[in-house]
């Protein structure tokens, strides 16, 4: 609708020329209008996802202390409470899982007796070393990774997750 | 010039409607209008006054609470959850829905079949898909709000949800040539079965009209295909591959 | 009398009087009225052709933003006060409870009709031209009364609300190639979709305001401003439509 009509002259015509560069002014103008509107709303559009992601975000430390490794029996599945992760005690040596269900994200009751992880939301079930088994989650649970620390105490760092057979021998 | 009359003429509801009866907006619509409002704001007042809405416990981020349903419009995808994989039931089967609602007045190839009346015998095909979609979604919410217990056990309603289930089914996935030949003959007998039998519907919805209608129909019949699979055969995974499952 | 009579006037411009034009007149000015048309087609208007559904539909979301703006007044999208708020609400404030019923039972209502308003549009191909943008315009109103009610789900802050809303984010995570966790991820868990939406990493403070927003500002505008442009383009199609 915007567009400029852009006549078609007889090369033999006369006087051609001023209409012409008229039109091609036209034509660039046109042009950069869209160009405009095209740049205002690029960034416009970008400043909006920018703002979006906040610089900071005030979050509990991904990374943590925990109790001391004599702290926790062997085979016990401990519950850090207020961090979502399990630390567990093996033979092999201490692990800590995430305790986010890798399906949608609720958090999986560990069942004593029965020796697995199960999900209230959509039944998933879990062998204690995190592996799925049964149910809809796509993954085995997260294996965070864990360090001692100097003064003897276990250290989890939520941000880092590493293989299904890490463990921290102690 | 007479084509052009009467192409213009579909814009102008003046001459599509010739002679059609008119009735005064006040009152004959405004006082049905009137009537449904004070119907409906009578209902609203009194579920309001004899039901209260739900409010739980506080939140607890580390205790997920036995029974966690979406609320009960969405149960239906969360239904489809326990068929298909979340990236799937949460994120491509809603935006294929939602495009596929959008096109279809794109894709309905007869401008002027069944305007204004339910006109279920003219138009079998379209009626059926869009009953077919919509009282899916329906089932699914149902079967989802009132069928599923704790931890998503599916119980009937006369089984007691307090009860725990032990129903273990070992789910197996299909060998990866067997599932891409599945899903390949599915959508390739799907694509073409229709147009050799109908042939006049082929033809009147043109070429791209026809594949994105047939291509949306049969991502819909493979919702219960897949159900078929799982729960008849006990197949969870139709094509496993390391960056995905379907 | 006479100076109630010119304050009715004044007001609605026209006497109690009956005849074939003070119809057509009190259609035509009168704000609200004048949405309809003066005369409409006899057969378009039939309750058992339209059932209503989506007159009831704008009726059900004019009860909720206005119950809402009430329940705005009395409600802190806090972490800390929310859920104390809300029991404020239900417990303290003269009417709460009622008001915040009503606000939830209309919602509901209104998830029903809308669909419903969609399949009564559908069997009656009432989609077909020239009404077909008018359908793509009433697709994404049917999108935002879900948005809508889902991101008031979280407002509550209540256990429901929470793992209600942390199943639906988490499909965030799930989208392919944008969410950390979907096939084809190309964004950390700090850049994807699930971040955005959240504002952090877990459901937290910034996630309840970027809901009350969407709930209460961004949804309900857009939502508007598309409804003023269904009910606009209505009528420049001619009207509800008939058999041809």
């Amino acid at each position: 609708m915007f567009k400029p009509i852009i006549k078609i002259h007889d090369a033999t015509a006369v006087s051609t020329e001023r209409v012409s560069r008229r039109h091609i002014l036209w034509g660039v103008l046109y042009w950069a209008g869209w160009g405009i509107i095209l740049g205002i709303l690029c960034v416009v559009g970008g400043a909006v996802v920018r703002l979006l992601y906040p610089r900071v975000i005030y979050e509990a430390s991904k990374v943590f202390k925990a109790g001391r490794p004599e702290d926790y029996k062997m085979g016990s599945v401990n519950l850090v409470p207020g961090r979502s992760v399990w630390i567990v005690r093996e033979k092999e040596g201490f692990y800590a899982l995430l305790a986010k269900c890798t399906h949608l994200g609720c958090q999986p009751i560990w069942y004593e007796d029965q020796q697995v992880f199960k999900c209230p939301c959509h039944g998933s079930r879990f062998y204690k070393d995190g592996i799925n088994f049964s149910g809809p989650a796509p993954r085995p649970l997260e294996r965070l990774h864990i360090s001692l620390s100097n003064e003897g105490r276990l250290v989890v760092n939520k941000g880092k997750v590493v293989g299904h057979d890490y463990t921290l021998q102690t | 010039m007479a084509n052009k009359t009467k192409e213009d003429a579909l814009l102008r509801p003046k001459d599509v409607y010739p002679k059609e009866e008119k009735v005064d907006t006040w009152p004959y619509l405004v006082r049905k209008e009137l009537i449904a409002i004070l119907v409906f704001s009578i209902v609203l007042v009194v579920w309001s006054l004899v039901m209260n809405a739900p409010l739980e416990d506080l939140a607890n981020p580390s205790l997920t609470p036995k029974e966690s349903k979406a609320p009960w419009y969405f149960v239906g995808l969360q239904e489809l959850l326990v068929y298909f994989d979340p990236w799937l039931a949460g994120v491509v089967l809603p935006t294929v829905i939602l495009i596929g609602l959008t096109l279809i007045p794109y894709i309905d190839p007869d401008p002027v079949k069944g305007v204004g009346q339910y006109a279920f015998k003219k138009r079998i095909f379209a009626m059926f898909c869009f009953i077919f979609g919509f009282t899916m979604w329906f089932v699914l919410v149902g079967v989802g709000q009132y069928l599923r217990g704790p931890y998503w056990s599916f119980y009937w309603p006369w089984e007691d949800m307090e009860v725990a289930k032990q129903v273990e089914v070992t789910l197996t996935n299909l060998p990866l040539p067997a599932g891409i030949a599945l899903i390949v003959c599915f959508f390739a007998l799907g694509l073409t079965i229709p147009a050799a039998v109908f042939k006049n519907f082929y033809w009147k919805a043109g070429l791209v009209r026809y594949y994105i209608t047939m291509t949306l129909f049969m991502f819909m019949m493979f919702v219960p295909l897949k159900m078929i699979l799982r729960q008849v055969f006990h197949i969870r995974y139709v094509i496993t591959t390391p960056w995905f499952n379907i | 009398m006479n100076i109630i009579v010119q304050m009715w006037r004044s007001i609605f411009r026209t006497g109690v009087a009956d005849s074939p034009v003070h119809r057509v007149f009190r259609v035509v000015v009168n704000f609200l009225l004048h949405l309809h048309p003066a005369r409409v087609s006899k057969d378009g208007i039939k309750l058992r052709y339209t059932f209503c559904l989506g007159g009831l539909s704008l009726f059900f979301f004019i009860v909720t933003a206005v119950t809402g703006g009430f329940l705005m007044i009395y409600y802190y999208p806090d972490v800390d006060k929310a859920y104390a708020s809300m029991k404020d609400i239900d417990e303290i404030v003269p009417f709460g409870t009622f008001m915040r019923n009503l606000h939830r039972w209309a919602a509901h209502l209104m998830v029903i009709f809308v669909p419903l308003h969609m399949l009564r549009v559908f069997l009656t191909a009432a989609y077909k031209p020239p009404r077909e943008f008018n359908w793509v315009i009433g697709v994404n109103l049917l999108l935002l009364t879900f948005l809508l009610s889902f991101t008031g789900y979280l407002l509550p802050w209540d256990q429901l609300s929470y793992w209600a809303v942390t199943v639906g984010t988490t499909m965030a995570e799930n989208t392919p190639i944008l969410g950390a966790q979907g096939p084809f991820s190309v964004l950390g868990p700090e850049e994807d979709m699930h971040f955005i939406l959240l504002g952090g990493t877990t459901i937290g403070q910034p996630t309840l305001v970027r809901f009350y927003f969407a709930h209460c500002v961004a949804l309900p505008g857009a939502l508007a401003g598309l409804m003023a442009l269904h009910f606009w383009r209505i009528r420049k199609a001619g009207g509800i439509s008939r058999p041809l």
